[in-house]
């Protein structure tokens, strides 16, 4: 089996600042990682090969400090990793990062058939889940997101059974092959990856494309000029107003819970709590 | 009608022929976008098999017209056939804009449509507004996990696409009468052109639903473990609501993964919050800041969650929620009150 | 993979006796790699002390253009010794210090390990990181020919280990070349905190003159509370890193609290407005062996030797440490390079390993100042009875104007008498000279 997948190095959110004067996001001190859900689509990658045969294949759009990303990828066990970077590529939106991916991807295919693309369902800066679904409409092949579970994958008839949540239950769909699977972190959890990997990430080195081979581009689709939405204005979101803070130590616990309650039927979210009729105390 | 029209389009998730609501939430805030931008008309995309009655609905809701795909085909939810029939409406009625509801299926067809029309689509949106001078949509969306929000346009490329979390927008109420007309489309696909197929379905264990409950009780990493949410549920039951998490207590696996409220879980807009033993972390927050009333309890006076409460308390989940359970059982006694109803109307 | 993975020689921790050790071996032609647990080398360490250059260039004697990423050269130094109130401060500065590079340097262990590591890769050694080395593989002489650590597939053999592994010395305990676990009375615990200053003020409160200069103080008295131990002030490129050690065993017996310690000394009225206008940079507490020369662990067995801290390498009093841990970690790597063409990692051979260390300043001085910390144990009066005794006969001193000196000098030998008695202060030189001749 070859197995592409596409990863984003973001920056950890958990622990971004902005600067309140600018509303820019402060960069410095904030370490960079994989986007988690991408970190549980390549050992989703890396387990299929072991069970199946085959190799892993990485890409990534970003700037050079990425292939830091695809080093980590290899010590859990990627065979083949490439870092798509130029400075045209950049600002781009989520139409013309799928439009830069799709383009590297087919070169890819072509040297070697791709029976699988795993993407995480989503980025943990932009949040908005549409580069797997991009890439997939320009690939042609039936895109699975969502996905929680690869039940099995039959070669023969080049298909796979994968499991996909939805808000009622999961369905269990099959798909042909090749198929672009989104995942969740479920999909596969996170082990301690077998040390020999790790031995070969000291040797290899990841392929750096640019804007030049061996890809051609239409270039009113990359970059700032491929992207139909820009940012508008950038701001932190004001804070709410503060209520008031009580203590149990000076109403009693049983005075602190009526006035909660009294508040609460002030306010008419709960019908039956509501003013007229107090009762309870 | 004139060439020159703004179509303003929403899309009706339905299920099993039934419209999930945040299609007319977002129906509701078509009506107001459409006052603001001249030239246009609130319009809607149906698709599935037998579902014309849907439409409807959708009168009420203010939609003048409803594109129909109905298609044995499209029975039940799959990406290339939805994604098909509609890139397949948006190329020949070229909507000025377009809204999905981004639900999980939302979600893994709007993309897709975005990306065959090639147009701007902007992902789980907080608000939406027609920008005064350029007379465009603007989009404001969370990003950095909700530290920092932008607002999005899509100056030229056609239709500005968006999503919108159910619960966000508010459920307009509907018009008692209405009239619109259907506009019935061809998928143009038979069942062997499409690869994946719904071989099975494993329905979840719970009818859960968070999104649409009015009042909610929510735990995070002060309940402890999953017994003491045993002591939520008894004041959600109460209370006639569900019991939520906070994602440490997800991801420690005291409650399965549908109770989740925040960033990465669901955004939800019930009329009372109930944040016991939570401290307040933004990706929680953006999940459920547009509640009604927040009651926030906590043993840490300094918790970032007083800081969006109308109410908090300084003191022990395990003392005040049991309390606060007794007190409502004796209102309801007095005023003699029985069942209380969820507030789930799906 | 069932290929065995085999090297010439497994060092166990990147920090830099481990990856002086490795330095050399590459040099020496063999096949090393180097196992570090954290995420990367110098992840797991919060040094913001002095280094010594002599240690670096008999690694690498090319050290310095490499550009090291120390933050300032110390130019001057010496000792502050505090009353509750007030300060004698003895302090050399000289010209002499003011060479490329410096004897010393003010650094930081977050900046410099990665440095290290990186010159220790360029040059052909192997570092594996986010990795545990958890037990070891032997013959069936018992003999060690290997590690496992804590990855799947993760067993890597070689013919001879060398652990640099850090204070917290498991892995030695577990071959049994200590009998017991860290003691509370022989390791310290140094509770350290990076300020940062704006550099008009930091260069205008330490009289240093641009980034060519730098300052080392060792702090006694008040600030480890009158208890034995070791404070400090070294000037940072950007700031100061302070911070307070005292024995764990202090903390116990007299119920403080670490960061109540540090937090006392940076009220202190001469410290107090050093640090004013400083933005708190980073907190964290590191401890620190003082096992002292007769209670280290044996430093070689079959296969295995060990080198830097886990060995109890360091001399508090000269606050030596890292440079004693690359020294050693060079004789390990040198004893490797002669055992591997002997072909013989014998405990016999490796001895050659103890023999280099006596031979030169890393168990000299450790076997000269070995009755140090029990002296200090047993001379509270040191830290306390000596350090106010200074001060106020300091003060004396110099504000007998207007009075007889000779009734200065009978008060202050007074004082002396009254806090201490002769006979307590010849006692203490006495002691003091054994603990400091050995």
């Amino acid at each position: 089996m070859h197995i592409v997948v596409a990863i984003k190095q973001v920056p950890d959110t958990t622990n971004v600042r902005i600067n309140p004067e600018t509303g820019t996001l402060i960069r410095e001190g904030v370490p960079a990682i994989i986007n988690p859900y991408d970190v549980h689509a390549i050992e989703l990658a890396v387990q299929l090969k072991e069970k199946y045969g085959g190799k892993v294949t990485v890409v990534t759009m970003g700037p050079p400090k990425a292939a830091e990303a695809l080093s980590e990828c290899v010590e859990q066990g990627a065979d083949r990793c490439v870092l798509i970077t130029d400075r045209k590529f950049a600002a781009a939106d989520t139409l013309a990062t799928s439009y830069v991916v799709w383009r590297a991807i087919d070169v890819i295919q072509q040297e070697e058939p791709v029976d699988l693309f795993i993407f995480g369902m989503q980025a943990i800066d932009g949040d908005t889940a549409q580069v797997g679904p991009g890439v997939a409409t320009r690939l042609g092949i039936p895109l699975i997101s969502y996905a929680v579970k690869v039940e099995s994958i039959d070669p023969a008839s080049h298909t796979a059974l994968i499991h996909r949540k939805t808000e009622q239950g999961t369905e269990v769909l099959q798909t042909s092959l090749p198929a672009l699977l989104t995942v969740l972190k479920e999909i596969a959890p996170e082990r301690r990856a077998p040390l020999p990997y790790f031995i070969h990430s000291l040797e290899y080195k990841p392929e750096v494309w640019t804007s030049e081979a061996p890809y051609s581009f239409d270039v009113t689709q990359i970059g700032i000029k491929g992207s139909p939405t820009i940012v508008g204005k950038a701001f932190t979101p004001p804070p709410k107003e503060a209520g008031d803070v009580v203590k149990i130590a000076d109403k009693g616990l049983s005075g602190t819970v009526s006035y909660a309650l009294e508040r609460i039927g002030h306010a008419g979210v709960v019908d039956f709590l509501a003013d007229e009729g107090k009762g309870g105390k | 009608m004139s060439e020159n029209v703004k179509r303003i389009w929403t899309f009706i998730e339905q299920e099993d022929g039934i419209a999930h609501p945040v299609s007319w939430e977002l129906l509701g805030a078509v009506q107001k976008l459409s006052a603001e931008l001249e030239g246009s008309v609130v319009e809607a995309v149906l698709l599935g098999h037998n579902v014309a009655s849907i439409a409807e609905e959708a009168y009420h809701y203010g939609a003048k017209r409803v594109y129909l795909i109905d298609d044995p085909v499209l029975e039940h939810y799959r990406n290339h056939p939805y994604g098909t029939g509609i890139s397949k409406l948006v190329e020949k009625y070229k909507p000025e804009i377009f809204l999905v509801g981004a639900t999980i299926l939302g979600r893994d067809l709007a993309g897709t449509i975005a990306t065959q029309v090639k147009t701007g689509l902007t992902a789980d949106c907080t608000e939406l507004a027609i920008d005064p001078d350029k007379k465009i949509l603007a989009a404001t969306r969370p990003t950095f996990g909700g530290n920092l929000m932008a607002t999005i346009l899509c100056q030229k490329q056609r239709p500005q696409m968006a999503t919108v979390r159910p619960r966000v927008l508010p459920m307009p109420e509907p018009l008692p009468v209405a009239e619109g007309e259907i506009v019935r489309e061809e998928l143009g696909l038979k069942e062997s052109d499409v690869a994946v197929k719904l071989v099975g379905f494993i329905p979840s264990k719970e009818q859960l639903l968070i999104e649409y409950a009015d009042v909610i009780v929510a735990g995070g990493r002060g309940v402890g473990g999953p017994d003491g949410y045993k002591v939520l549920q008894a004041l959600a039951d109460e209370l006639g609501g569900v019991v939520g998490a906070s994602r440490p207590a997800i991801d420690a696996g005291w409650l399965p993964r549908e109770h989740q409220v925040g960033q990465t879980g669901k955004t939800v807009r019930p009329k009372l919050y109930i944040a016991a033993g939570i401290s307040g972390a933004v990706q929680h927050r953006v999940g459920m800041n547009g509640s009604d009333f927040i009651l926030a309890i906590n043993t840490d006076p300094n918790a970032s969650i007083f800081q969006i409460a109308d109410l908090a308390i300084v003191g022990d989940l395990f003392q005040v929620i049991p309390e606060l359970t007794a007190q409502v059982k004796s209102i309801k006694a007095k005023r003699g009150i029985k069942e209380v109803n969820g507030g789930s109307d799906v | 993979m069932s290929k065995k993975l085999t090297y010439d020689a497994i060092v166990v921790g990147g920090g830099p006796a481990g990856i002086a050790a490795a330095i050399t071996m590459v040099k020496g032609g063999l096949k090393v790699i180097v196992i570090e647990r954290g995420r990367f080398a110098g992840a797991k360490n919060f040094f913001g002390g002095v280094m010594y250059t002599h240690a670096f260039r008999d690694v690498l004697p090319d050290f310095w253009d490499r550009k090291p990423p120390f933050e300032r050269p110390v130019t001057e130094q010496g000792y502050w010794m505090m009353s509750p109130d007030s300060v004698v401060r003895i302090m050399h500065k000289s010209q002499k210090y003011q060479k490329q590079p410096a004897d010393s340097y003010v650094a930081l262990r977050a900046k410099v390990d990665p440095w290290f590591a990186q010159q220790a890769v360029d040059i052909g050694v192997s570092l594996i990181t986010k990795t545990v080395v958890n037990g070891f593989i032997k013959d069936e002489k018992g003999r060690v020919i290997g590690v496992t650590t804590d990855r799947p597939e993760g067993d890597i053999y070689a013919p001879v280990v060398i652990i640099a592994e850090g204070v917290n010395n498991l892995l030695t305990q577990k071959l049994g070349l200590i009998q017991h676990d860290l003691h509370p009375h022989y390791v310290a615990l140094s509770v350290k905190e990076h300020i940062s200053l704006p550099t008009k003020e930091l260069e205008a409160r330490f009289n240093i003159s641009g980034s060519n200069e730098g300052v080392a103080i060792d702090i006694f008295g008040d600030a480890t509370v009158g208890l034995p131990g070791l404070a400090y002030l070294y000037s940072d490129k950007g700031g100061v890193s302070i911070g307070v050690g005292l024995l764990l065993s202090e903390f116990a017996n007299h119920n403080i609290k670490p960061y109540e310690v540090l937090a006392r000394f940076k009220e202190h009225p001469v410290i107090k407005p050093l640090l004013l206008g400083g933005e708190s940079l980073e907190y964290g507490a590191h401890l620190i062996p003082e096992s002292g020369y007769d209670h280290m662990p044996a430093l070689y067995t079959d296969g295995v030797m060990i080198a830097g801290d886990a060995a109890g390498m360091v001399d508090a009093l000269h606050r030596e440490g890292t440079n004693l841990a690359m020294t050693a970690g060079k004789f390990a790597g040198e004893t490797a390079i002669e055992a591997t063409n002997k072909q013989d990692f014998s405990a016999a051979f490796l001895k050659a390993y103890r023999k280099k260390l006596e031979d030169t300043f890393v168990l000299k001085d450790l076997k000269q100042y070995r009755y140090m910390t029990d002296f200090l144990d047993t001379t509270p009066q040191l830290m306390d009875t000596y350090m106010n005794l200074l001060n106020d006969a300091a003060l004396r001193y110099f504000t007998a104007h207007g009075m007889p000196k000779r009734d200065m000098e009978n008060e202050i030998f007074g004082m002396v008498r009254q806090r201490r008695s002769l006979i307590g202060v010849a006692q203490d030189m006495m002691k003091l000279l054994r603990g400091m001749r050995g």
